[in-house]
């Protein structure tokens, strides 16, 4: 009889369950644990980019079981919608439960804040004493969640203080104490309301890092030099994501990799093997401009690479080419299937391109940019010459290439003198 | 006036969405909403049951084997009985390969195994030892739609039609139901059964508001939908119909909608 609920597969994982939840970061974070789970040699079960609710992980689970309903993975790694993590708690049992943080930013959704945190502890409240949680310091609200739960708790944060922010935003969430209300006194603040806090009132302490970043230097869009301190050991990491963000990404990463048992070289590998992921883009200068070509062939890559992309502002320079030669695959529906939904909101302009541009156009339309913001040039060679009339000098310009018309757009730039011909086969 | 409303269940999405099909719902989404019709789209899946009148319009996209046998036992319910009677009461659907096969009345898989389907559809299918594939062109047949539908085709099983439905049009170019009589998907009502994925619906917006027509004169009174520009649809559907078939076509793509 084949396993049919949610619960008999999950509960065939040899590794067991993680759960990655939060309002920011989970993506990244479990794409990270996930590369250091590869680097270990197991192979991660692993839900869609967005696919965070019960139906995603159920799907992910039935999709990567063979025809007896066995998984064909070792551990399940999943992303929860923080609404869900309750119910995913219940059902999947899970060995660990990372947070990464709270932010307002759906409350539509989810009601206050608070009320969020309240049901996030109820779930917490399943565990056993077996499995492990990990919690964001930096975070208050975060940070002081898992107090009823027999499971053990841990903590990453940031540790280096020369990278912090002037003041509190007016904006900032969590500003209060959860336990007594008052005001929280903030000494230090790195983004949003992340930082190191305590309560005048009933001396609420922000808890002690298991994992930290105690060196850091942000080099900009290509990264940064992180050093961390675990109870394990202390690492140099190069990690090629940008923003504070990432640095606490990583630490959830690198956090989560450690209590389940990863040794120091496969959380290495992991972030190496991570960080290339986007360095395979390739910058080249081109008439007071950054080209920056990304090989972009299905829907799994083209949703990487617009995930990093949001990390590079809005108000983008755009090109994407979409060609349908045999290398490409002749079927272009799988256009439908990348959240391009993501990528409307950071364009200037886009210019959809390639044997297909007129498909890539339709896509774009509906995935809600202003058509005014379009641009359907099939030959690339003008839709490179119309994106470098339409930017600004210095600025780049995102080229998300299909591979055959990567491969176009290295010979067009060999031809046009701007790089040397060592591209050519 | 209320705004008007257009109730969309989307069947399985996790499960039988392979090649863009999602891409049929973003479509009728977007097309209500560029005409101020507020379109709410609801995932049933696995296990959830469906009320028949909860629903204008059904859409069902194709899956791999292991998902149409999880979703052929899940039809196999109440809830495959539920859209029938949604359909018989003059609800919209829209099925396309794997869920088309599943609605119809079996599908006998070419490794062995037998499917029941929801006899939803006059249509019998079996699985072949070749796949075809390929971009396709069909004369749609459809009233109030009439026209050229383009797309993909990729699928093992060949459908023949029963007397209890209609084909939705004519190949000239590609393979349709079976790569033999020259038909293409199948009408019973306002449901239709296609092997054109591809995201059929955003290359083809005629079809796309026939359906939204069709969905909302049930509940509203009106002759047809406002107009809306289409010249990035009709570009793609010219460019997709001159790369099947070769040549540019003289046949007018789109014939004017209306409600007679």
């Amino acid at each position: 009889m084949r396993p049919q609920t949610l619960e008999e597969i999950a509960s065939l994982l040899p590794g067991g369950c993680v759960l990655v939840s939060g309002t920011n970061g989970k993506t990244t974070t479990s794409n990270l644990l996930a590369g250091m789970l590869r680097a270990g040699g197991l192979q991660p079960v692993h839900n869609k980019v967005g696919a965070n609710l019960i139906t995603g992980i159920t799907a992910a689970l039935a999709q990567s079981s063979d025809r007896r309903g066995k998984p064909r993975g070792d551990i399940g790694l999943f992303e929860v919608d923080e609404a869900t993590l309750p119910a995913a708690i219940k059902r999947l049992t899970p060995r660990l439960v990372i947070l990464t943080n709270l932010f307002r930013d759906q409350l539509d959704r989810y009601g206050e804040l608070e009320s969020l945190g309240r049901k996030i502890e109820g779930g917490l409240q399943e565990l056993g004493g077996d499995a492990c949680i990990l919690l964001n310091a930096d975070d208050p609200l975060v940070a002081s969640l898992g107090n009823e739960s027999k499971a053990k708790k841990y903590y990453y944060g940031i540790e280096y203080e020369e990278v912090a922010e002037g003041g509190l935003r007016h904006a900032a969430d969590s500003k209060n104490c959860r336990s007594c209300g008052e005001k929280l006194a903030f000494s230090v603040n790195f983004f949003g309301h992340m930082g190191k806090y305590s309560c005048p009132q009933c001396g609420l302490e922000r808890p002690t890092v298991d994992f930290a970043a105690t060196g850091i230097e942000l080099k900009g869009a290509t990264g940064s030099q992180v050093d961390v301190s675990t109870p394990q050991s202390s690492l140099r990491l190069a990690l090629g994501l940008p923003g504070l963000y990432n640095v606490q990404n990583l630490l959830a990463a690198l956090g989560g990799a450690e209590l389940l048992g990863l040794e120091t070289g496969h959380i290495e590998a992991g972030v190496e093997d991570y960080s290339t992921a986007f360095g395979r883009g390739e910058r080249i200068p081109i008439r007071g401009r950054t080209l920056f070509l990304v090989l972009s062939k299905n829907p799994t890559g083209f949703n990487e690479v617009i995930r990093t992309l949001r990390a590079e502002g809005r108000d983008l320079a755009i090109i994407v080419a979409l060609n349908d030669r045999i290398a490409d695959g002749r079927d272009v529906s799988w256009i439908w299937d990348v959240d391009f939904e993501e990528l409307a909101p950071l364009a200037r302009f886009l210019i959809a391109s390639g044997t297909r541009a007129p498909d890539m156009a339709l896509r774009m339309k509906y995935a809600g940019l202003d058509t005014a913001k379009l641009q359907v040039e099939g030959d690339l060679k003008k839709a490179l010459d119309k994106a470098i009339e339409r930017s600004r000098d210095g600025e780049t310009i995102y080229a998300l290439t299909t591979y055959t018309a990567t491969l176009d757009m290295r010979r067009l730039l060999t031809r046009m003198g701007v790089v040397a011909d060592y591209w050519e086969d | 006036m209320a705004q008007m409303q257009l109730r969309i269940c989307h069947l399985y999405p996790e499960l039988m969405n392979i090649y863009g099909d999602r891409g049929n719902v973003i479509s009728m989404a977007k097309r209500c909403l560029w005409r101020d019709i507020t379109a709410i789209v609801t995932d049933i899946s696995l296990g959830e049951p469906i009320e028949p009148t909860d629903f204008d319009f059904f859409f069902i996209g194709g899956g791999q084997d292991r998902e149409q046998i999880l979703v052929s036992e899940d039809l196999s319910r109440e809830k495959g009985q539920a859209i029938r009677q949604a359909v018989e009461e003059g609800a919209g659907l829209l099925s396309i390969c794997g869920g088309y096969q599943l609605l119809g009345k079996y599908f006998l898989t070419y490794t062995g195994e037998d499917l029941p389907g929801v006899s939803l559809f006059d249509v019998k299918t079996v699985g072949g030892d070749a796949r075809f594939i390929g971009n396709v062109a069909v004369e749609c047949d459809l009233e109030g739609a009439r026209g050229m539908l383009v797309g993909f085709e990729n699928h093992s099983g060949r459908t023949r039609l029963g007397s209890g439905c209609r084909p939705l049009g004519k190949v000239l170019k590609g393979y349709g139901n079976n790569g033999e009589d020259g038909t293409e998907g199948c009408v019973y009502k306002a449901a239709l059964g296609t092997y054109l994925h591809g995201s059929l619906l955003p290359k083809n917006p005629q079809l796309a508001d026939w359906f939204i027509l069709h969905a909302l004169q049930r509940r509203y009174q009106l002759e047809e939908l406002p107009k809306l520009d289409d010249s990035y649809e009709n570009t793609a559907h010219e460019a997709a119909l001159r790369l099947t078939l070769g040549f540019r076509s003289r046949i007018s793509s789109f014939m004017p909608l209306s409600g007679k």
